[in-house]
């Protein structure tokens, strides 16, 4: 109950309690439906999650209980290590490559450095409404043997079979798939830094001017140190999500070739549904959750101690 | 001083980098679509031939086959479904709780709203394996509930912290005075609470639409039969299928982006306040 409804239930004595009951009741009744579908379908199969990734259940027969088994094994699975370090590629492309891009673009069209900088926002913004398996379906297209990238190579260097082999190198199979992921989502911070950058005065800007700082000097040493929250908040959200990425790596290389392209979830995905090892499979999600939990609460620490939030 | 801005033209070098970094950004972008467009109007042999070339001859025969082959009018009003459902639901179960929320004073809405909270840090993949088994006991595999709920539960979390956000700037006064008159809460959400949520609901209902109409996940697991999936993932899979027919690959990849471009030039501004925004909370 809350305070006003004591204060009343005090003052009005009896015919207060049914009225506080029955607001009760439909404050419930606002609020349960959301809260049911949102714990039943989210919160109550990852605790059930949980109680998998200690077992070695395959779908069937008796579930036998594996303690830290599967957490031990990740951690000396050279798959899984391939997909941790190619979720930390994610990171990096996302947190330097995504994001100071996002806000030089945003700056840029901020100043109107070029005419039609309207047009420009509008064409840069539009990826971000394709679905990301669409995505990456159209750059493979782009990539392929009789794609864009192959053709105009061909063309320049006038090697007539030349092709993309870049998918089957073990080191440098994840750079196309880290170009299209700044491809498809600088441009989403380029339109949260074009927002941020417009609740800042003109003022300050004309008054560093005014100082003779020079336009780089006022970008770098003004701008940037401004908008560095939101790059801050920004890059945990790029963390984290960095860290669940599967739509645009399944449908692109599906992992592949030899798990050269492999990330946590993709691997999480073909453990459980394809090998039907549900057990270990949890681990993954569970570790997944984990690292997700671990980049929120240590930006958390760091906003903290920086005063940045 | 430039008229257009108060504040003096950029210098040259950095104009000239700016025209540089947009219109390699611009033709990137522009450049692969415009290239499937027209390639998805060339036969099969002029795509191998001359790969960039225009179309000789353009014809619609590849969307003619992909639209046929690919069962892609089904898997269309499948998304219309799935997307419409679950947009309208997540909004008005959204706003509910919201109303319950922030207008009642009950100590449990912190609890609850803590759980919402919570609920932004889990992923897509963290129960999908305990909630397959589910559907599947469920008989929910391949059925529309099976995939309109969980784009519901996941979507709830953000859906009402926004709008909680929101309608904590409502005044209390408004609800007080409905409530002298006699109103009950049931009363008041519909003709009153729904209406002025408008502006947060427009700026919800698009971001949910965007993300339910392009998911992938859920209807990848839940739903097998081809007659069951949604447009971008029947798309996938369908150009995936086709090894070498790369015309009915292209023109069923126009199928998929077309109405999302549509959809872009409808709703540009209030994506990008809808995006932008979502940043400028403190």
């Amino acid at each position: 109950m809350g305070l006003r409804s004591h204060a009343a239930f005090r003052a009005h004595g009896v015919v207060e309690v049914v009225t506080t009951r029955s607001k009760h009741r439909s404050y419930l009744s606002f609020v349960l439906p959301a809260f049911i579908i949102y714990a039943g379908i989210m919160v109550i199969p990852l605790l059930f999650s949980l109680g998998l990734s200690f077992t070695s259940w395959k779908g069937y027969g008796v579930m036998s209980f594996a303690a830290l088994g599967n957490y031990a094994k990740l951690f000396s699975d050279p798959v899984f290590l391939i997909g941790l370090r190619n979720n930390a590629l994610i990171v990096l492309i996302s947190v330097f490559g995504q994001i100071p891009l996002g806000l030089l673009l945003a700056y840029m069209l901020h100043r109107q450095m070029v005419k039609g900088a309207n047009g420009f926002e509008m064409l840069i913004f539009l990826p971000i409404t394709i679905s990301t398996v669409i995505v990456a379906q159209l750059w493979n297209r782009v990539f392929s043997p009789v794609g864009i990238l192959p053709t105009i190579v061909r063309q320049v260097s006038g090697n007539r079979d030349y092709v993309m082999t870049i998918f089957e190198n073990k080191a440098f199979a994840f750079v196309p798939i880290m170009f299209v992921l700044l491809w498809q989502h600088t441009s989403l911070y380029m339109v949260i830094f074009l927002a941020n950058l417009q609740r800042i005065p003109e003022s300050v800007m004309e008054a560093a001017r005014l100082e003779g700082a020079g336009e780089t000097a006022i970008f770098l040493k003004i701008i940037a140190p401004m908008l560095a929250p939101v790059a801050f908040i920004n890059s945990i959200l790029a963390i984290s999500g960095s860290f669940k990425s599967f739509d645009l790596i399944y449908s692109m290389t599906g992992g592949g070739p030899a798990h050269y392209t492999e990330v946590m979830a993709v691997y999480m995905y073909n453990t459980t549904f394809v090998f039907q090892n549900y057990g270990y499979g949890s681990a993954i999600s569970i570790v997944i959750i984990l690292f997700i939990v671990a980049a929120i609460a240590a930006t958390k620490a760091i906003t903290k101690r920086l005063n940045l939030g | 001083m430039d008229n257009s801005s108060r504040l003096r033209k950029a210098p040259l070098a950095w104009r000239a980098c700016a025209y540089v970094i947009m219109a390699a950004f611009a033709i990137l972008t522009v450049f692969p679509l415009v290239w499937l467009g027209y390639s998805s109007l060339k036969p099969n042999t002029e795509i191998v031939q001359r790969p960039l070339g225009l179309p000789l001859a353009p014809s619609f025969d590849n969307f003619v086959r992909a639209w046929s082959m690919g069962n892609l009018g089904t898997v269309l009003e499948n998304s219309f479904v799935y997307t419409s459902v679950a947009t309208v639901g997540t909004l008005f179960l959204a706003l509910a709780a919201a109303f319950g929320l922030s207008k009642f004073n009950f100590k449990s809405a912190k609890f609850y709203t803590w759980a919402f909270t919570l609920g932004l840090m889990l992923t897509i993949h963290a129960g999908i394996i305990p909630l397959f088994l589910a559907e599947s006991r469920a008989g929910l595999i391949n059925t529309r509930a099976g995939v309109i709920l969980p784009y519901i539960a996941f979507d709830l979390p953000i859906s009402v912290l926004i709008a909680l956000g929101y309608m904590k700037g409502i005044p209390d006064a408004i609800i007080e005075s409905a409530e002298m008159d006699g109103a009950k809460y049931r009363q008041i959400f519909w003709p009153l609470i729904v209406p002025l949520s408008a502006p947060v609901a427009a700026t919800m209902a698009i971001l949910s639409f965007l993300q339910h109409w392009n998911e992938f996940f859920f209807v990848f697991i839940f739903t097998t039969k081809v007659s069951m999936k949604s447009l971008p993932v029947a798309i996938t899979q369908f150009a995936g299928r086709q090894n070498t027919e790369y015309g009915l690959q292209y023109a069923s990849l126009v199928i998929g982006i077309l109405p999302m471009i549509l959809f872009y030039v409808l709703f540009h501004s209030q994506l990008k306040k809808g995006f932008g925004e979502g940043s400028l909370k403190e």
